[in-house]
């Protein structure tokens, strides 16, 4: 009697969870479907009757007897869209990325990407915990806070839904920590010898920034020469002030140059209008645009203003796969324009203020909320910009001191009449 | 005047405004648009001033962005408005002359022209309330529409160039709640809409102490907090801005 009822009771837990879990993926079918009706570029999503795709998709997820199989409905439902960008990420995916280890902003002052399925350095910042210690760039990052990197960085290569900027980022969480406490990290050398390191974990370079409701970010801007090569870098296109008057010094301070690269390697964007902005310094021509961004009820032209004072001589701008966003505006519009030759490995194609949203089965839903077209009448997200001069970094050019993207833009800008 | 005359002359003045409604369920733009003149200050007091500096804050909510405004005024058409957001930095537009142009830390300098230029010149006129026949040659009053449980006039005003602009007053107060245009921008053509409210007497004149634009993507806020009437302005207050007439220079050089 007394294992009756308890099988009762199981048999009762087990019908609930069912319903449990049928009701969160209707409640997540119904978030993704009103999504994409209130907020899609198009009244009529993909030039379809969304209705209509409600009344054909709901009754199958209803009838879904797992939650995969309630996760490939939804999915399909999107694929009718035919567009980019709009996707369902397993929950699962984000076991793997969300894990982060130690949170905090402390940084060592490494950089680092993923090449040849290695998380490898690939600068270091001057003056950083990391350079007191002697890291260098191209050393091999094999375990960080006790934990091995390699299976992370397997399973992120593995499954499709991981873009290469969200692996890079979730590696580069593992480098972080608490500001003051240590990263206690292993290396493998440039000779292939192991390197045990306790590297400080310090405030990040450049200066904080808040922008409205995002979070307080450090932002900086380096500049420098490379001959009569002037050379910018900035993290993001953040701290408008500070940012845009340190452009503006840049090219006005550059009138003799023979050139300037813009480096937005690991640039992940910020304020759209910055990169209308800082293209004025560099288009003399009226009536040029970037591209085009269209919207539910308007179209709005990233119109470029020809300052003044421009930069006439060859730009050059660099790209990798964590660029995206704004700097896939930025470099995207001038390469069409022919104002700049772009240099490096194709970007993340995340040109739009597409969303990332958790729903409520757990699974992820990303969705774009315009299009945006290139001047050269290519779609950004989903495709990126395509370097002009397709570039990879490697592991044995690093060490051997060489940033081969840099030297491959030096080189075109030197051989330019 | 006794108390008699001024009794009749309310209700004279009553009756006026009544007859302008009583008739005809929908009175006509003229009638509308001058009684908007007249329940916000009246001719006189429009015309009264010759300057202002208004002060006021601008936020974007749902972006978390907050910042102060100033907009400079003086007759006839001198013009000259300034928003400052810490993040963003300083975003200047005025007409000077026949010069319509706009400066900011984000896009530059720059010279409007064509339709823009248009609009900007008109809203550079400074008691463009009153003078809505100089500027707008052609106004039709198209119905009446709920706004707020409220029943308003709808009036298309049109400009010799440019996009009509669509005025909603309400029929009670007469005062003018809502405002729907498509506004001429670099960017391209953004419709725009208006939400006035919460009226308040600055100086003599009725003004909307808070406006809810949505333009495009955006939607932002401005709390108007005072007005200084006919104060003296510096001259240079309205002159363009060194970046500004470096472009002019160099485009005229041209």
């Amino acid at each position: 009697m007394l294992s009756r009822r308890w099988s009762l009771l199981f048999i009762a837990a087990l019908s609930t969870f069912g319903q449990a879990r049928t009701q969160l993926d209707l409640d997540s079918f119904e978030k993704v479907w009103t999504t994409i009706r209130d907020k899609h570029w198009q009244t009529k999503p993909g030039g379809l009757d969304w209705q209509a795709i409600h009344d054909e998709y709901r009754p199958q997820v209803e009838m879904a007897a797992s939650h995969d199989e309630a996760r490939a409905v939804i999915q399909e439902m999107l694929g009718r869209l035919k567009q980019s960008h709009f996707a369902i990420i397993p929950a699962v995916v984000y076991t793997v990325l969300d894990d982060e280890g130690p949170t905090g902003s402390g940084t060592t002052g490494i950089d680092a990407r993923v090449l040849g399925g290695h998380a490898v350095v690939t600068s270091v910042d001057p003056d950083s915990p990391a350079a007191q210690q002697g890291v260098r760039p191209g050393w091999e990052i094999e375990r960080t806070h006790g934990i091995d990197l390699e299976p992370l960085i397997k399973q992120g290569r593995s499954n499709p839904a991981i873009h290469e900027l969200q692996l890079t980022r979730a590696v580069l969480a593992r480098l972080s920590g608490p500001i003051g406490g240590k990263l206690d990290a292993v290396f493998l050398d440039g000779s292939g010898k192991t390197v045990n390191l306790s590297l400080d974990l310090t405030a990040p370079r450049g200066m904080s920034s808040a922008f409205g409701n995002l979070p307080e970010q450090h932002v900086w801007f380096e500049n420098k020469r490379m001959g009569q090569t002037a050379y910018v870098r900035f993290n993001l296109f953040l701290d408008l002030p500070h940012v845009m008057a340190s452009f503006q010094q840049t090219v006005e301070n550059c009138r003799t140059c023979d050139g300037l690269i813009i480096d937005l390697r690991g640039n992940p964007g910020g304020i759209g209008g910055m990169a209308m902005g800082m293209a004025g310094f560099l288009v003399d021509k009226s009536n040029q645009r970037l591209g085009t961004m269209y919207l539910r009820d308007s179209t709005l032209n990233f119109v470029v203003n020809p300052r003044a004072k421009v930069f006439s001589g060859p730009v050059a701008v660099l790209m990798d796969g964590c660029s995206a966003s704004t700097s896939e505006i930025f470099a995207g519009g001038l390469k069409d324009l022919g104002r700049a030759r772009v240099f490096g490995t194709p970007t993340a194609a995340a040109a739009l203020p597409s969303a990332f949203e958790r729903l409520p089965n757990g699974d992820g839903f990303q969705y774009a909320v315009a299009n945006y077209i290139s001047e050269g009448g290519q779609p950004l997200e989903g495709l990126g910009v395509t370097p002009d001069v397709v570039v990879e970094l490697t592991r044995s050019a690093l060490l051997a001191g060489h940033d081969a993207v840099v030297d491959a833009a030096i080189d075109w800008i030197r051989k330019k009449p | 005047m006794n108390r008699r005359v001024l009794i009749l002359l309310l209700t004279v003045a009553g009756a006026a405004v009544t007859s302008v409604y009583g008739a005809d369920p929908l009175p006509s733009a003229e009638s509308i648009l001058d009684r908007y003149v007249q329940v916000t200050g009246g001719k006189q007091a429009y015309e009264k001033r010759k300057s202002e500096i208004a002060h006021g804050m601008v936020e974007f909510p749902a972006l978390g962005i907050k910042g102060t405004m100033t907009r400079y005024a003086a007759q006839p058409d001198k013009y000259y408005y300034t928003v400052d957001i810490a993040a963003i930095g300083k975003m200047e537009t005025g007409v000077t002359g026949s010069i319509a142009w706009e400066n900011s830390a984000l896009l530059g300098p720059r010279v409007k022209s064509g339709v823009e230029r248009a609009e900007a010149i008109r809203e550079g006129n400074m008691n463009a309330t009153v003078n809505w026949r100089k500027l707008y040659p052609k106004v039709e009053s198209q119905g009446i529409e709920t706004i707020d449980g409220e029943d308003c006039f709808k009036v298309v005003m049109t400009p010799a160039e440019g996009q009509p602009i669509i005025g909603y007053y309400q029929k009670k107060s007469g005062l003018q709640v809502k405002l729907t245009t498509v506004a001429s921008t670099q960017m391209g053509d953004i419709p725009v809409e208006v939400i006035a409210s919460d009226y308040k007497n600055f100086g003599g004149i009725l003004e909307p102490a808070m406006v809810i634009q949505k333009a495009g993507p955006q939607e932002f806020t401005m709390t108007l907090e005072r007005v200084e009437v006919n104060p003296a302005i510096p001259p240079e207050t309205f002159t363009l801005p060194a970046e500004v007439r470096a472009l002019v220079d160099k485009t005229e050089a041209r």
